[in-house]
């Protein structure tokens, strides 16, 4: 960041931003990490378990592998969001209930909002201006109606 | 960009003007209709999840550690019961360490099949507890290959067929889990009976938990 100067370096996070599911694979990179840092148990306890208890790191790792990759790319995202939910709700089963339900509810929430992204939207629009718009719309609508009825 | 050129006007206006030549207006968005098509199924199955734990119908795993976290219960059963004292090093620069250097002295106990009563787990969080109770009604909490180290355990206790002062790598009644280094005292029995337990741990590894009456929540006072 000390190369780059602060005013050139938000526009192009911000650019950066747009042109994928942001939140969506943060959130779900967040889940991931937040189910691994609940298990702790060293890894050849892990292993002398065997399977089952390697699920348990399974599972957390590829939520996080699944959000990394939404966020650098965003064109599988579909693929990435399914499985990312599936593999969030089976860490229920696996990871400590979730990490203890926080993981499993930030990994579904990222998976859903990857899930209903899309690219090149319109600017968002606040509510009162699109009332307004409504109204406006209506109003140009009413008199028309009046005119179409006569003809008819 | 040729569409946005076309509607100038829908830009919001004067806050973003500055940088709008590095920002494309049109931005990805997410499409609440569309995210709904896979929220609402994924909250069905999430809370089929939860229901079905709540019944003991699904076991769920844990492992914790690094952390201490207290378990009690008022009776707990077990067949296949091995205890052998161990040494756990924490990962390097854990911040949990504090001034032990890392390293914590531990009591694994494994118990391959266990029944508990009124199970309350709980882990504290920094002001706050997260507390986890179950098999508080008809039905038990059952756990297979529960492999605990703590650091306090209380409570009364029967065995049969204990065998103490056995080395450690030389158990043979809990299973594939319970052996523990060489040279290392240990005990063993067939079955285990103790009420009133309660025990702090620094993990709990591959338990298979059926947890009925699953009740999960947060309290500012732990078990």
């Amino acid at each position: 960041m000390s190369g780059v100067p602060r005013g050139k370096f938000r526009p192009a996070f911000r650019g950066w931003r747009a042109g994928r599911p942001f939140w969506g694979g943060l959130l779900l990179t967040l889940g991931g990490a937040e189910i691994l840092l609940t298990l702790k148990a060293s890894l050849d306890v892990v292993l002398h378990v065997g399977m089952q208890g390697l699920a348990g790191y399974l599972l957390p790792v590829v939520m996080l592998l699944c959000g990394l990759l939404i966020l650098f790319s965003p064109s599988q995202r579909l693929f990435y969001s399914v499985i990312g939910v599936l593999v969030s709700l089976g860490s229920w089963v696996t990871s400590n209930l979730g990490g203890f339900f926080v993981g499993l509810l930030l990994g579904v929430a990222g998976s859903c909002c990857t899930f209903g992204w899309l690219p090149d939207q319109e600017p968002r629009v606040s509510r009162r201006q699109r009332r307004k718009e409504a109204r406006a719309a209506k109003a140009v609508a009413q008199p028309l109606e009046r005119e179409a009825g006569q003809t008819a | 960009m040729a569409l946005s050129a076309e509607h100038p006007s829908e830009r919001p206006d004067g806050a973003t003007a500055p940088d709008a030549g590095d920002v494309p207006a049109r931005r990805g968005r997410v499409r609440a209709r569309r995210a709904a098509v896979m929220a609402v199924p994924a909250t069905l199955v999430a809370a089929g999840l939860a229901v079905l734990t709540a019944e003991g119908a699904l076991g769920v795993q844990f492992a914790i550690s690094g952390m201490p976290f207290t378990v009690t219960a008022t009776e707990l059963k077990g067949d296949g019961f091995a205890q052998f004292g161990g040494m756990r090093e924490m990962a390097e620069g854990s911040p949990n360490a504090g001034d032990t250097g890392g390293q914590v002295v531990v009591v694994t106990s494994v118990i391959k099949k266990a029944t508990l009563t009124k199970l309350c787990q709980s882990v504290n969080l920094g002001g706050t507890n997260l507390v986890i109770k179950a098999g508080g009604g008809k039905n038990k909490v059952r756990a297979s290959d529960l492999t605990t180290d703590s650091t306090e355990l209380s409570g009364n206790a029967r065995f049969t067929n204990i065998e103490i002062g056995n080395d450690a790598s030389e158990l043979n009644k809990a299973g594939p889990q319970g052996k523990g280094p060489k040279g290392v005292f240990s005990q063993q029995s067939d079955t285990v009976r103790i009420t009133e337990l309660r025990q702090t741990n620094y993990a709990t590894t591959a338990a298979v938990f059926r947890l009925p009456g699953l009740k999960l929540g947060f309290s500012e006072s732990g078990c």
